[in-house]
């Protein structure tokens, strides 16, 4: 999974990447709002994916708690990339 | 030390445990954050019968992190201190050092201990949970204290699920999360993506990433900053 930002809203896109046998979405890049929980995330991936559970993790480092807020995973990600 | 090549299994030598066990210490300190420390626990004895090439002379350890287990949660903690607010004014000095026994929190202590498992080549999250008055808690109790979304997935997934062992260093009886699983994860989270994996996570950040997820599980959250900058 690959954040990235609207300079002016405080909206973040993520693009969603799948691997292995995780189904390729037809739309890979959603956004939602920075103060969103990344729980939101996962369950908007899950319900795309139509699975149960999902493993989601973010630029092949970690896998932030669902209660992390969007906008700090966000610059999190972009200061280590 | 290096960084991982596009056909690496996701397994962890006993000499990069121990190095990743020193950068994630280090990382974890340096964040200040409110829980215990990670501290390594030398222990030259070890499990016994390996050879020393496989042998991991210690392991890392937090111990008596405090989990408030209440009733209800949040809502009922706000509750009790309006009531002592209005205590206060009616009687004048209180003081507020006194400490205030309330039946709906129980504290529950939890011990973790991070062991580098020869078998299957990775790191494995050992705990063990007690009372404050020492009483140790059985698995059904741990499962209560457990956040919601991770008893779910205790549940639903087939590489995270809790046993009783005996702790490879203290041989005592200790609850882990089965390791037979955690390979494949972790080469699924390092190797997923294809940039990333041109460019190679470095393995000393292993146990930052493997943490990520596994803390989860029991309820660890791993401080943002640790992840924050890939190299130093």
């Amino acid at each position: 999974m690959a954040t990235d930002s609207l300079s002016s809203a405080r909206k973040v896109i993520v693009q969603l990447k799948a691997t292995a046998d995780a189904p390729i979405l037809k739309q890979n890049k959603f956004k939602i709002h920075g103060t969103d929980k990344f729980a939101k995330v996962i369950d908007f991936v899950c319900r795309q994916v139509h699975r149960e559970t999902v493993f989601v993790y973010i630029n092949s480092a970690f896998s932030p708690n669902p209660d992390e807020l969007v906008i700090d995973l966000f610059n999190v990600s972009f200061c280590s990339s | 030390m290096g960084c991982v090549s596009p056909s690496w299994d996701g397994t962890l030598s006993p000499k990069d445990f121990s190095v990743a066990a020193h950068v994630f210490t280090e990382r974890w300190e340096r964040n200040k954050s409110a829980s215990p420390s990670w501290f390594w626990v030398n222990s030259p004895k070890g499990p016994p019968l390996l050879a020393s090439s496989q042998h991991v002379e210690g392991y890392l350890s937090l111990e008596s992190m405090c989990v408030l287990v209440s009733a209800e949660d949040s809502n009922e903690e706000s509750c009790a201190v309006e009531e002592e607010a209005g205590f206060c004014e009616i009687e004048g000095a209180a003081d507020n050092a006194t400490l205030v026994q309330s039946k709906h929190h129980e504290a529950h202590y939890y011990d973790f201990h991070i062991v580098y498992s020869s078998s299957f080549r990775v790191p494995v999250l050992y705990f063990r949970a007690y009372c404050s008055d020492g009483r140790p808690l059985l698995l059904n109790d741990i499962e209560k204290d457990l956040p919601a979304c991770s008893s779910k997935v205790l549940l639903e997934t087939k590489w995270s699920f809790i046993t009783l062992e005996e702790h490879p260093f203290l041989n005592r009886p200790w609850y882990k999360l089965h390791p037979c699983g955690t390979s494949e994860w972790m080469k699924l989270l390092c190797l997923g993506d294809e940039v990333a994996a041109k460019n190679g996570l470095a393995i000393e950040l292993y146990l930052v990433s493997w943490f990520s997820v596994v803390g989860q599980v029991v309820g660890l959250k791993t401080p943002l900053e640790m992840v924050k900058s890939q190299r130093n």
